[in-house]
């Protein structure tokens, strides 16, 4: 791997172009250009006319995300039985790279059960100001419990706001993100 | 060198003019970050200017000795925040040398299509910002419309428009999605026709050319004296590249050109970077005529996370997944110092392993920090205007110079 940049065979490996000089500035030619330049360009940005914004705007109108997108985390229950996916193991505290989930896990008591497993999480809080939103919990969690949502409007005043509880994480959230279809 | 602006100290016009120290930033919009400028002002012309930087020190390369391996990836990509792509190819790729993993054929074309799609990416954001600086604002609107594009691929692909984490060690997380090859070809296909538009607003636009032919000239044996690569170098006339000097990824099998300058003053500098993109486009092209089906990440247990749907199948599935998640895997010491050709120049990433889960170093060679050395050759003894069309043509990304 060892290269010299001078050497015959580097030079022979490779194509090179030489990139044009332009015109030089001022001058005659400069005059004609102040003003035939100028029209030329202001032709192609008069051009772009026909292709139409390419804006939107913005809060009345939101950005649709793709399927992929890792917005807000969302956790899960069981559809039949309503009981939580997450079995309170840490795996997703163990994989987050900015240490910002925190899981406290405790026994279920039978009778009054919380999840599906044999304990559960009573305490499930992600640090949304320190989230780096990488989805490696997503990516961790063997039960699917916690997965990367699509809302990415988080904005708040006040920085313990951002820390989201089991029961915010667990509720549906209010207003829906618009979806790209795969293709789009 | 006949064509530079340049004005000595004894010739200067008026010598009474005192010197003048003048403060440029930090915080400025003209520095492309958080760079502060001490500038020595003789009137207009500059007589010495001092960088200061660290004003952005985020101790990223500390922090990477306290994370096993996987988790280092998104931190090493928010250094260099315009070319997080290279960041990982940069770590990845070293991991994956001194743990001598071999990467499937299909991983290789999709990382070098991202990789190529950032470099687009980071000449945008450079062209949009610097024509800014001089005063061509329709630049910044048409550099970031395809930029949001590009942004949109990543999106769609990876799940994030910055900071994707595609890149693990032994391919990529996860395959590309349906449509992304038809989407992402048509972007490749129509970004010359971009790139053509904005050499028509530029290339022979009297202002531009009198801001930029001239301006900024360092030789190619004082860049190569300061360690400065990439299209800073290319453009004094060097064509060294290392997508072409160094074997990795699919670059050996890819047929593209070097774009260099012959003066090396600012508009060798934009014209060369101009080219590059015409070029990497046409390397994603060609990139997705040649993309081999396959497994995008290698199958070794050892160090690459099982298949999620083998999770409730399999037992040692499970168990692989919790020791990977939880503690890592152990790479035997050694040490190992990989280098790409990045947007800026050479992308040298250093690890040094010590036997346990986590890197004992981490170190990143980053081109804006080096490529910042020749700043001062290229300002002083011209006008302060040309100064800041000199910084803006030298492209610093000061994430990546602080770390
Ligand atoms: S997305 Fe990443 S940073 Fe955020 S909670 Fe999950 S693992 Fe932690
Ligand atoms: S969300 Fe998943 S990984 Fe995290 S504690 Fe619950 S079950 Fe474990």
């Amino acid at each position: 791997m060892s290269f010299d940049p001078k050497s015959a065979s580097y030079l022979d490996s490779i194509e090179v172009v030489e990139v044009q000089r332009g015109p030089k500035p001022g001058g005659v030619g400069g005059a004609y250009r102040a003003f035939g330049e100028t029209l030329r360009g202001l032709k192609t940005t008069m051009a772009r006319l026909i292709e139409g914004p390419m804006t939107i705007e913005y809060p009345e109108e939101k950005t649709p995300v793709y399927p992929r997108f890792r917005g807000r985390h969302k956790l899960h229950k069981f559809e039949d039985t309503g009981l939580e996916k997450c079995v309170g193991c840490s795996l997703c505290a163990a994989a987050c790279p900015a240490d910002c989930i925190r899981v406290v896990a405790a026994e279920n008591i039978p009778g009054d059960r919380v999840s599906a497993g044999e304990r559960y999480a009573a305490v499930y809080e992600i640090n949304l100001s320190r989230c780096i939103f990488c989805g490696y919990c997503e990516i961790a969690c063997p039960f699917d419990a916690i997965t990367m949502g699509h809302d990415y409007e988080m904005a708040d005043y006040d920085r313990r706001d951002l820390i989201f509880t089991k029961e915010m994480l667990l509720a549906e959230p209010v207003e829906r993100t618009p979806l790209k279809s795969e293709g789009e | 060198m006949t064509e530079q602006i340049a004005v000595p100290f004894e010739q200067a016009p008026d010598r009474d003019t005192e010197i003048m120290t003048v403060n440029v930033g930090p915080h400025h919009p003209a520095t492309h970050g958080v760079l502060r400028l001490v500038v020595d002002l003789e009137g207009e012309l500059v007589r010495e200017v001092r960088p200061v930087i660290g004003y952005v020190h985020t101790g990223i390369e500390k922090s990477c000795e306290d994370k096993s391996y996987w988790k280092v990836i998104p931190f090493v990509e928010r250094m260099d925040y315009v070319s997080y792509f290279f960041q990982m190819e940069a770590f990845c790729g070293a991991v994956e040398r001194l743990i001598d993993l071999e990467i499937p054929p299909r991983a290789k074309y999709l990382r070098t299509i991202f990789l190529e799609l950032n470099r687009i990416h980071s000449h945008l954001v450079w062209l949009g910002t610097t024509a800014l600086d001089l005063g061509a604002i329709s630049m910044l609107w048409y550099c970031f419309r395809e930029r949001d594009k590009i942004l949109d691929l990543f999106e769609m692909a990876t799940g994030q428009r910055m900071h994707t984490r595609y890149f693990q060690v032994g391919g990529v997380i996860e395959d590309i999605p349906v449509g992304f090859e038809a989407k992402c070809r048509k972007f490749a296909e129509e970004m010359p026709i971009r790139v053509g538009q904005y050499e028509d607003l530029l290339d022979r636009n009297e202002v531009f050319l009198q801001r930029t032919k001239g301006t900024g000239v360092v030789s190619r044996e004082r860049l190569l004296e300061l360690g400065v690569t990439g299209p800073l170098l290319r453009a004094a006339g060097d064509p060294w590249d290392l997508r072409k000097a160094f074997d990795y990824l699919v670059y050996p099998e890819l047929d593209f050109k070097i774009p260099v300058g012959t003066v090396g003053d600012n508009y060798d500098r934009y014209r060369v970077r101009v080219a590059e993109m015409v070029e990497s486009a046409s390397i994603v092209r060609q990139c997705l005529d040649a993309l081999p089906e396959g497994p995008y990440i290698a199958d070794d247990r050892k160090y690459v996370l099982p298949p999620r749907s083998e999770l409730s199948t399999s037992m040692e599935s499970l168990i692989h997944h919790f020791k990977l998640v939880t503690e890592g895997y152990r790479v035997a010491p050694g040490e190992v110092y990989y280098s790409i050709e990045g947007p800026r120049g050479e992308l040298g990433c250093f690890v040094l392993a010590d036997g346990s889960a986590k890197p004992a170093r981490v170190h990143f060679r980053d081109p804006s920090f080096v490529n910042l050395q020749s700043f001062r050759d290229m300002a002083v003894d011209g006008y302060v205007a040309d100064m800041i069309a000199s910084l803006g043509m030298l492209d610093p990304i000061l994430g990546g110079v602080d770390r």
